[in-house]
């Protein structure tokens, strides 16, 4: 098999990790929490993506229109009634409660949607095409790309360019100097856990046609986007999307090259050597853990 | 002295237990969980409350005893406590590697990395062949100085002698020179630092000597199932219940890991068990015919980990210190 088959299809897939390292990424920039419910926010993006299509006919990628602003919202409130009351807490009450949380969305789907996985299967779910050079493409993967493409675009442009966006970014860069500027951080804490939120469960909607939909199937994607997180270095919106990639890049050569059973170990591997040899992560400011 | 007597007695009570309540498999089985979780939390508060170092990844020192003592059963048929030494010997190596490499960051990073350290564990041992991978090892046979291991109840005071030794180990640490050094680190790490405290060294400390009794729990377990497979043992939904214990009964205290394991492990046991919706339903809260009733019956037993999710999230939002730190300030 050609080299350059399991790099662009490790791209393809590292884009959708992006997606849900930069959600995560910015929750911990500006609040500097460590959210592990994030996996079980992307399972939840799978769900609605899998009754949307179920239930209303609607194609999984157009359904984003309503899974966003939903994820947005739930993400807002979570914020507001749980989140903010340990922003001044230490990490690990913070950890703690995310992590409760985590197993109060995981356990009841499972209570609701039971152990059974689901498969989203739309009529282009196993088509691809083939490019010169004898590299196949699935069209699943390069569909969320693309959107997945789009979304990062948007997400850069406004927080760049707005007056939200930017006042996101200057809590980010220092909580306290922010609020004597008069920017409402705790504000900016709800939308940017809703922000992340959202990315999540764009994420998990994305892959919903490509994988197994399961109550548990956030476990393994909450600690991808954490070593993307550290990778990228944590609170680095850029390094994330550039450790998203990455991480799909090891995994598909990991997979192609070793076997599929020891890809994780690989990305964890890396993880350790990150924080053994760059703890600040690429992008990451230094002496910043 | 006060305090001496009542620890003569909670140790006579728990000493005299198993013969008081007879040959009731169930309930000694329950007692048995109950010690060891008591025991895996006090060994995890050595790190995770004194020393304020919060390891997420508690259940690769328990995998390590559990599967080192049942490989070498299984191939070798070596002495059981010398598994469990050996067990332990594997255990402290994964902790200075741990160690090593996570000692010198702080905050996130340290329970970050205690995760990815369980996780590479728990997956290259369902990888591997020797450990028996996704099926597991059943060891079918095992003896000690002629004991009778079939019986639950040397494993009841196996267990009572574990916690009691860390219960020990806990309070000299407390009133040791070593104590109070994991205290200031736990309290300021530059202050502590700039005191002249060896950071790593008294960190690694901590972990060596909080992996070596969880290690030790970890074989006596495995010798008390006699299968053990990756989503017993190594899974980190046991790291979590780890911390939750002590979180519970308060975390940095001596007594906090126990009673959070009263208070947890037969509650777990209830709902799995689904006494609590028979309970339910016996009372007349909800009749056995209906929607709800029918829900509870069939439900109830796969919602124990919700309800370990919902105490979590009650736990941190009103009792970050736990039922030891409301009595205290209720005092």
């Amino acid at each position: 098999m050609s080299f350059f088959q399991p790099l662009l299809s490790g791209i393809l897939t590292g884009g959708v990790y992006a997606l849900a390292g930069i959600g995560m990424s910015l929750v911990f920039g500006v609040m500097n929490i460590s959210n592990f419910a994030h996996g079980d926010l992307m399972m939840l993006g799978m769900y609605l993506a899998f009754f949307a299509f179920t239930l209303l006919h609607i194609d999984p990628y157009v359904s984003l229109v309503l899974i966003i602003p939903i994820a947005f919202l739930f993400g807002y409130m979570m914020e507001k009634v749980f989140i903010n009351r340990v922003i001044h807490h230490p990490h690990q009450n913070q950890i703690l409660l995310t992590i409760g949380l985590g197993l109060i969305m995981s356990n009841t789907a499972l209570l609701a949607f039971t152990s059974d996985p689901k498969i989203l299967t739309t009529s282009y779910s196993s088509s691809a095409f083939n490019i010169p050079g004898d590299i196949s493409i699935s069209v699943p993967l390069l569909l969320s790309f693309l959107i997945t493409s789009v979304i990062i675009a948007i997400l850069y442009l406004f927080l760049s360019k707005s007056s939200t966006g930017m006042a996101l970014r200057a809590t980010s860069q220092n909580r306290e100097a922010a609020q004597l500027m008069g920017i409402n951080v705790a504000k900016m804490s709800a939308i940017a856990f809703g922000i992340g939120t959202a990315l999540a469960a764009t994420a998990g909607a994305l892959i919903a046609p490509t994988y197994y939909i399961h109550p548990l199937a956030g476990h393994s994607f909450l600690l991808k986007a954490f070593t993307i997180c550290v990778l990228g270095g944590l609170g680095s919106v850029v390094g994330a999307g550039v450790g998203g990639i990455i991480i799909g890049v090891v995994e598909a050569m990991s997979s192609t090259y070793l076997s599929t059973d020891w890809k994780d170990v690989i990305v964890f591997v890396l993880f350790l050597g990150v924080l053994l040899f760059r703890p600040q992560g690429l992008f990451g400011k230094k002496g910043g853990q | 002295m006060k305090q001496i007597a009542l620890i003569a007695v909670l140790a006579a009570t728990a000493v005299s237990l198993p013969i008081v309540m007879g040959e009731n498999p169930y309930i000694t089985g329950i007692m048995i969980s109950v010690l060891m979780m008591a025991a895996l939390s006090s060994a995890w508060n050595i790190l995770g409350g004194y020393a304020g170092q919060f390891s997420f990844g508690h259940a690769a020192y328990f995998g390590a005893g559990a599967y080192t003592t049942l490989i070498l059963l299984t191939l070798y048929n070596l002495n059981p406590l010398l598994c469990m030494a050996i067990g332990i010997v594997v255990a402290c190596i994964i902790a200075l590697i741990t160690g090593s490499i996570v000692f010198r960051l702080r905050g996130h990073y340290f329970g970050l990395a205690s995760i990815a350290v369980a996780e590479i564990v728990r997956l290259s041992v369902l990888n591997f062949e020797f450990t028996g991978g996704a099926q597991g090892i059943l060891l079918s046979d095992v003896s000690l100085w002629g004991i009778d291991l079939n019986s639950k109840n040397p494993f009841y005071y196996g267990m009572l002698l574990v916690l009691a030794v860390t219960l020990g180990i806990t309070a000299y640490l407390r009133k040791s020179k070593t104590g109070y050094y994991l205290q200031a680190i736990r309290e300021d790490q530059d202050a502590a630092a700039s005191l002249g405290i060896n950071l790593s060294f008294y960190k690694n400390k901590a972990l060596i000597i909080s992996a070596a009794l969880t290690s030790v729990l970890g074989s006596l377990y495995a010798l008390y199932i006699r299968f053990i497979d990756t989503s017993a043992v190594l899974d980190l939904r046991l790291s979590i219940e780890i911390i939750l214990t002590a979180i519970i009964g308060g975390v940095g205290t001596l007594w906090g890991p126990v009673v959070g394991a009263l208070l947890l492990v037969p509650l777990a046991e209830m709902l799995r068990s689904n006494v609590l919706g028979d309970l339910l339903v016996k009372a007349g809260l909800v009749s056995e015919t209906s929607a709800i009733g029918i829900f509870l019956k069939g439900n109830l037993a796969h919602a124990h980990v919700l309800v370990y999710g919902i105490i979590t999230v009650l736990c941190i939002l009103y009792l970050p210190k736990g039922i030891l730190g409301l009595f205290r300030r209720v005092k």
